[in-house]
């Protein structure tokens, strides 16, 4: 090669070539994504999230979840993440305009994430704590309407029926309680009374019972006490897991008089000992407040639903739109997995 | 200041000692001493902490137990800590060390400022170890690749400069009107890397983009990190490295001038591939698997280039280490990138995607291609530095055997597993925790596989070790894999 102006050119030129074409351009394409709305202006999606939520993302980068939790959707016609029950349609680049940093992760070693404030049972059914922060105006999409959602939830899965004790003391179990997870007897979800530390709840398992497998005892799946139960101990909830145990996001300590309320229900192995409890400390209860509010189930305008009409002039969209998350939402018993 | 007084011993000068063209070389060898052997042993340091966190960050995948419950032990910081100990402790320097040795010698000018380049390794690492540390005590940005914080980038940014601005500054006093191929790459090395680690930094720092193309712009600039800034000074070196063992010219330099530019072009757009299937406009990512295909260009020519150049030469390979080293990194890089087309189609991606099978294509550029180049650059270049030859030629053997066997073990199981994995988690009829049970005896296998490059490192280590500390064989002979019974054109 004869000369340096030509190489340094060309070493510029396809440089630069390849910056602009895979980030200047696309950031100019759809770098500048606006929140939605109807045309009221209501119902805005996505919203800024702030206080404990974005602690909890802060929690979720210094712990390397994003290395094997994706937190993405892809199409139905591409992949089975819908299947899953990962979401009703696939991720858009409109539901991450808030996120920094964004996770959408490379690795599934564990579950997709992206909907997993979707699955939980209920938005009343949050503790205190978490519920707190846990973004009202996505939950809302599952709560709307819960005649639909009970209607399509399918049959029971007993941990609905585990004490939800420690989630919340001191609010009665909301009409709408059950609903996600609907129980068959009252009486037990009668059991689940504030305050009441009803030790093992009815392990009446289904033998056919979806993941996961050994739920007795525990908070209903997915709701913010089962996450802390999983994050301390993930194989007391399944003994497949292979998720580490972040138990240096608890607090192991003596019982100074009355049993926290926001102890975990832990049993087996796993439990502390007489006169001890295991309680959250505030990045666990961030990093759980931030998972509860990974949502994804709102609709927009340019991707379907599945099971949902299409937004666009959708007019029956308000009770199709409800239900489809709510049943997405309640661990799916209703779609039987093996 | 007259980095010939420090203290070790003079480079061989061999037979030929009136000659001078090798004295030359020698005097040039001897400017580069103190930088570059500064450069190797941090990097090999850093590559020993590298392995051992690697270890432990394949053993806890199988066995999550191990080690919960201590913050900073955690699986999802080890991990980032031992991808980002291989990339800027171990593989930027290494592959600065031996790219500023190379450019010194093919400008035929003696590096100007020896400490200061020193300086600016010291810097280096002290970003890299401050970064490290960030990491594990949880400070992380949590963008892949990009994961030590601000701080740190402005610690790493600052010593590049002092490094690199001397090595293209060399420039400027190279005599010859020649450039060779291997200065075309390195040039380009040293020029891309600052640009794309600032324009990361910016772009996702200083004036943040929006959302998704947070990712966009992550696994552009670890691409482009691992093909124009490893994949550059790699291919450079053996573009060096094999003509200059076996004696002969390369075998076309049209060929080769084909190969660059083509490299340049291709491999920079090929970020994208990692983001199929994701929320993106749909030509992103097309134009990256377009431009993945057309990677092939290149490695149909540089392949071509060197098979060429060695044609009747193979035999050398059983005895010197820098060819055997090289050639395997040159041919890794054909492996490299004929599984990165495959695994970037759409079809095999929705199944691949997510699995492990991305940790195995990215072994395979980091490791089998980048790292095994430089192990042989660096069989060739320490002995002119410390005047010394390696001692034990056994233990040469053993580490080619033990890293050669060890990633390829560790590749084939992560790519099995993967492949396994991902066609598992595409079957909904499975439960999730399915595909993980699938990929986990796989996960097992590359723990052994981990063990072979622990021992491989650690015996590269020690060698490297005797040879700084002047133990070395005194000889005008290179050390030989095997005993040459005939006089050879090999090694020098």
């Amino acid at each position: 090669m004869k000369g340096l102006a030509p190489l340094f050119l060309g070493i510029f030129g396809t440089f630069a070539f390849s910056w602009i074409g895979l980030t200047v351009i696309p950031t100019w394409q759809i770098g500048h994504l606006s929140p939605e709305s109807d045309e009221e202006g209501t119902d805005i999606y996505p919203r800024p999230q702030s206080g404990m939520f974005k602690q909890g993302e802060h929690v979720y980068a210094a712990n390397g979840c994003v290395y094997c939790h994706t937190q993405q959707v892809r199409a139905d016609y591409i992949a089975d993440d819908i299947e899953r029950k990962w979401g009703t349609r696939r991720s858009t680049p409109r539901d991450y305009i808030f996120d920094r940093p964004v996770f959408l992760g490379k690795m599934r070693m564990g579950q997709d994430l992206a909907n997993i404030g979707a699955r939980a049972p209920a938005p009343e059914e949050s503790p205190a704590p978490a519920g707190a922060a846990s973004p009202a105006p996505q939950g809302a999409a599952v709560s709307s309407s819960p005649a639909e959602a009970s209607a399509t939830a399918g049959p029971p899965s007993s941990p609905a029926a585990s004490p939800a004790s420690a989630a919340s003391p001191n609010a009665s179990p909301p009409p709408g309680q059950g609903i996600g997870v609907a129980s068959p007897s009252p009486g037990e979800l009668a059991n689940t009374t504030p305050g009441g530390s009803s030790p093992v709840a009815p392990s009446a398992q289904s033998p056919g019972a979806p993941w996961p497998i050994e739920t007795a005892g525990l908070p209903p799946m997915y709701s913010a006490a089962w996450h802390h139960v999983h994050l301390y101990a993930p194989r007391s909830i399944n003994r497949d897991s292979n998720m580490p145990a972040y138990r240096f996001l608890y607090e192991k300590r003596r019982i100074a008089g009355e049993r926290s309320a926001e102890a975990l229900q832990l049993s087996g192995p796993d439990a502390p000992p007489e006169g001890w409890e295991v309680v959250p400390t505030y990045d666990a209860k961030c990093v759980v407040a931030y998972l509860m509010g990974l949502n994804q189930s709102h609709s927009l305008k340019d991707v379907r639903s599945v099971g949902a009409a299409p937004a666009i002039g959708g007019a029956p969209a308000p009770a199709a739109q409800g239900a489809s998350p709510a049943a997405a939402a309640g661990g799916s018993p209703a779609a039987p997995k093996k | 200041m007259k980095t010939t007084d420090i203290p070790l011993k003079d480079p061989a000068v061999s037979a030929a000692a009136g000659d001078m063209e090798q004295l030359e070389r020698a005097y040039i060898d001897a400017s580069t001493r103190v930088p570059v052997l500064m450069f190797y042993t941090s990097a090999i340091a850093w590559l020993i902490v590298g392995t051992v966190l690697a270890m432990v960050v394949s053993f806890k995948l199988h066995s999550p137990d191990l080690f919960s419950g201590i913050s900073f032990l955690t699986w999802g910081r080890l991990r980032p800590a031992h991808m980002n100990v291989m990339v800027y402790g171990w593989a930027s320097m290494a592959g600065m060390g031996t790219a500023v040795w190379l450019m010194a010698r093919l400008c035929r000018a003696t590096l100007r400022f020896p400490l200061l380049i020193a300086a600016g390794a010291v810097f280096w690492n002290v970003g890299v170890l401050i970064g490290v540390g960030a990491i594990l005590l949880g400070d992380s940005t949590g963008f892949q690749w990009l994961e030590f914080p601000r701080y740190v980038a402005v610690i790493l940014f600052v010593a590049y400069t002092l490094m690199a601005s001397w090595a293209v500054l060399m420039f400027r006093h190279r005599r010859g009107e020649q450039i060779y191929i291997t200065q075309w790459y390195l040039l380009g090395a040293f020029l891309w890397f600052p640009w794309l680690y600032a324009a990361g930094q910016l772009m996702l720092f200083v004036v943040p983009v929006q959302g998704v193309l947070q990712s966009a712009v992550t696994w552009w600039y670890a691409n482009n990190l691992l093909f124009l800034w490893f994949g550059a000074i790699a291919l450079g070196t053996a573009y060096y490295m094999i003509p200059k063992v076996i004696g002969r010219p390369v075998y076309s330099y049209h060929l080769a001038t084909i190969g660059f530019w083509t490299y340049a072009l291709f491999s920079s757009w090929t970020g994208m591939t990692r983001l199929i299937d994701g929320p993106f406009p749909a030509w992103m990512v097309t134009a990256s698997i377009a431009a993945t295909i057309l990677t092939m260009i290149p490695v149909a020519t540089v392949g071509l280039n060197h098979h060429l150049t060695m044609q009747g030469y193979f035999p050398l390979l059983r005895y010197s280490p820098t060819l055997r080293f090289t050639v395997f990194g040159a041919m890794s890089y054909t492996v490299f990138s004929v599984i990165g087309v495959l695994i970037s189609f759409r079809s095999v991606a929705s199944y691949v995607n997510f699995s492990q099978v991305s940790i195995a294509y990215t072994h395979l550029g980091l490791y089998a291609f980048f790292t095994m180049t430089i192990f042989g650059s660096m069989y060739y270049i320490v002995p002119r530095l410390v005047g010394r030859e390696w001692r034990y030629g056994s233990l040469i053997k053993l580490h080619f055997w033990a890293s050669a066997y060890g990633i390829g073990l560790m590749t084939l199981m992560l790519l099995a597993g993967g492949f396994l994995q991902g066609a598992n988690l595409e079957n909904p009829a499975l439960p999730f925790s399915e595909s993980i049970e699938t990929v986990l005896p796989y996960l097992r296998g590359r723990s052994i596989a981990g063990i072979l490059l622990t021992v491989s490192h650690f015996i590269f280590a020690y060698h490297f070790g005797l040879m700084l500390l002047g133990l070395g064989r005194t000889s005008t002979v290179p050390t030989f894999l095997n005993p040459v019974e005939a006089e050879t054109s090999g090694g020098h």
